[in-house]
């Protein structure tokens, strides 16, 4: 602990955002998969990635407030946020609350995510209705929304394409929160000065978000991986690994050069973006490799992960030990059983998941097939 | 009556109706801005303004809503800097609050409304002077409300009026006041005016190493 000028209430409460908010925002890379899901989509590119990657982002995705809510001090208030938001300037409450805003965000792009996927899997959904009974057929019959057809099918592709485009830009927002947040709501002196944090965060998001998919994949398909599943899944990756150790790096040069003073205030954490980096770009030629020798892609992931899972430790739990006058490091006084709250809502992503994978099916062989 | 006398009899009428709305409507849109204004070179760290703050407003052990800093000069001269919450007239602690439970009232206090206050510490994020924290026993967030209570009651603040030395004045800073009256006639300072929260806590002597 390097002990400094700091204020007596950050000395009461150092880390005021728990590491629960380090597992949110893991679960913010359910906003970048359904991103790809409609890049995808409206590319008609990695058709048989498709379903695993909407349902493992509608998985983390529906559950990302969870994060935040296990980390309130008045939980049992927390619908206020959509009763009495904020989102308004008025003499009284100027300005307007991204926390709020986001908030709002999230139901409107959960929505159209879940509408693209109930539209995606219509077809899949009557086909499965034949050839099961009881109350399974009646599940599926109603998911069918009556497109039995293959012509029915194109019809509704294209209602899906409307939908995918309307998805982008609220799922875009998601994937620059809460780097978004710190940079322009709070008054931490790391934060404030980390310029390129949005976009290195838009860019861990991916990185996250494809090691996802990649670990998933591996692990139900590792007898038969298909290239044309995982190239180019393996080519976003490497593009995003790359650009997050780039952007990291050009963070650390942009403080060496700025002031004296922001270089010396942010010591603590510069170790660690070393490691970030080093990790990220073991991460990209791993998937160089594994473009060639697609087992490699455990590796990738789990390269990938680690490398992310840091990154995120140190913007989100490190950075906020930096005092206000930006001359102390405080220590973190992690208490009770953090871990295992940390990890709860990836476990509840991980629940919705595999629930939606045992009533989807995770690829298509033809189009609604 | 002659044309003149009746024009200037109804030119008499509309003053004595006119005037005095025109005045009632500026008094009502004039209302206080209370600030406070510390001298440091009268502070001498005795903490009554701190104790006496958490006795009148319940402070838990180990938060502050007022402090007091100590700094000790090269040349062994001690000098004690009470801080607080600002009350700044663009506070950044307003927008990030996601259900509106930190406002600001016409006189300029920035307030926090407990029963809407979900307890996710955006405010005290957002304020750059450390003046917020979050009550561990109301889980709120909380800070200095210049006792907005005693204000009502037509009482100074518990700290103005524990202060053995009056380094400490309080008052609506546009009335003519001892306030105003410091405020225009002596230099003085304000903490980290380059954030542009315009807080309306003034110092006397204000010593740069704590303006951080």
């Amino acid at each position: 602990m390097m002990l400094g000028y700091y204020f007596p209430n950050e000395f009461a409460e150092p880390l005021l955002w728990h590491p629960v908010l380090f597992a949110y925002s893991l679960l913010v890379s359910g906003a970048d998969l359904l991103i790809l899901v409609a890049l995808a989509y409206l590319s008609r590119s990695l058709r048989k990635a498709i379903p695993l990657m909407t349902m493992l982002g509608i998985g983390f995705f529906a559950v990302v407030m969870a994060g935040p809510l296990a980390d309130l001090r008045s939980p049992h208030r927390a619908p206020l946020i959509f009763t009495l938001p904020h989102i308004v300037s008025t003499a009284a409450n100027p300005g307007i609350s991204l926390i709020a805003f986001q908030s709002i965000i999230w139901l409107v792009a959960l929505a159209l995510s879940i509408i693209f996927a109930l539209l995606t899997f219509s077809y899949y959904s009557y086909q499965a209705s034949l050839m099961h009974a009881g109350f399974r057929k009646k599940f599926y019959q109603v998911f069918s929304f009556g497109i039995t057809t293959a012509e029915r099918y194109g019809a509704v592709e294209k209602v899906a394409k409307v939908v995918a485009v309307l998805m982008l830009p609220f799922l875009t927002l998601w994937g620059i929160y809460p780097a978004s947040l710190f940079i322009m709501q709070t008054w931490n002196p790391v934060w404030r000065s980390w310029v390129l944090l949005p976009i290195a965060y838009f860019a861990d998001t991916f990185v996250v978000a494809t090691a996802l998919f990649m670990l998933v994949y591996f692990c139900w398909r590792y007898k038969a991986l298909e290239r044309d599943v995982v190239i180019p899944v393996l080519k976003i990756h490497a593009a995003g690994s790359l650009s997050l150790a780039a952007l990291t790096g050009l963070q650390m040069a942009v403080w060496w050069f700025w002031s004296s003073s922001i270089a010396e205030m942010v010591t603590p954490l510069i170790p660690i973006m070393y490691l970030v980096v080093a990790l990220l770009l073991l991460s990209f030629f791993l998937s160089l490799i594994a473009m060639r020798y697609p087992a490699a892609i455990l590796a990738v992931s789990l390269v990938a992960m680690a490398g992310t899972f840091t990154n995120k430790w140190n913007i989100i739990i490190n950075a906020q030990l930096v005092s206000k006058t930006g001359l102390a490091f405080l220590e973190a006084e992690l208490g009770g059983l953090w871990p295992l709250e940390t990890a709860a809502p990836i476990a509840l992503g991980v629940a919705v998941f595999i629930f939606l994978s045992m009533l989807f099916p995770l690829e298509v062989r033809e189009s609604g097939k | 009556m002659s044309k003149t006398s009746r024009r200037g009899f109804l030119g008499a009428v509309s003053a004595l109706v006119v005037l005095p709305a025109l005045s009632a409507a500026s008094a009502v849109g004039e209302s206080k801005r209370y600030a406070m204004l510390i001298d440091v070179d009268k502070c001498y760290g005795c903490m009554a303004c701190v104790v006496a703050c958490a006795a009148e407003n319940n402070v838990p052990l180990g938060s502050f809503r007022t402090w007091v800093e100590h700094l000790v000069k090269p040349e062994g001269m001690r000098i004690f800097i009470p801080k607080q919450c600002n009350h700044c007239d663009d506070p950044p602690c307003v927008p990030p609050c996601p259900t509106g439970a930190t406002y600001k009232t016409p006189d300029g206090l920035v307030l926090v409304n407990d029963e809407l206050c979900i307890g996710c510490g955006a405010c005290v994020k957002a304020c750059p002077y450390g003046a917020r924290y979050i009550n561990p026993v109301k889980g709120v967030a909380d800070k200095c409300t210049f006792c907005d209570h005693r204000l009502k009651a037509g009482l100074l603040p518990a700290c103005v009026e524990a202060c053995p030395t009056s380094a400490r004045i309080f008052g609506p800073l546009h009335e003519v006041n001892e306030l105003s009256k410091t405020i225009n006639s002596r230099p003085v300072q304000v903490l980290k005016p380059h954030t542009g929260a315009r807080p309306q806590i003034y110092y006397i002597s204000l010593p740069d190493e704590v303006n951080r």
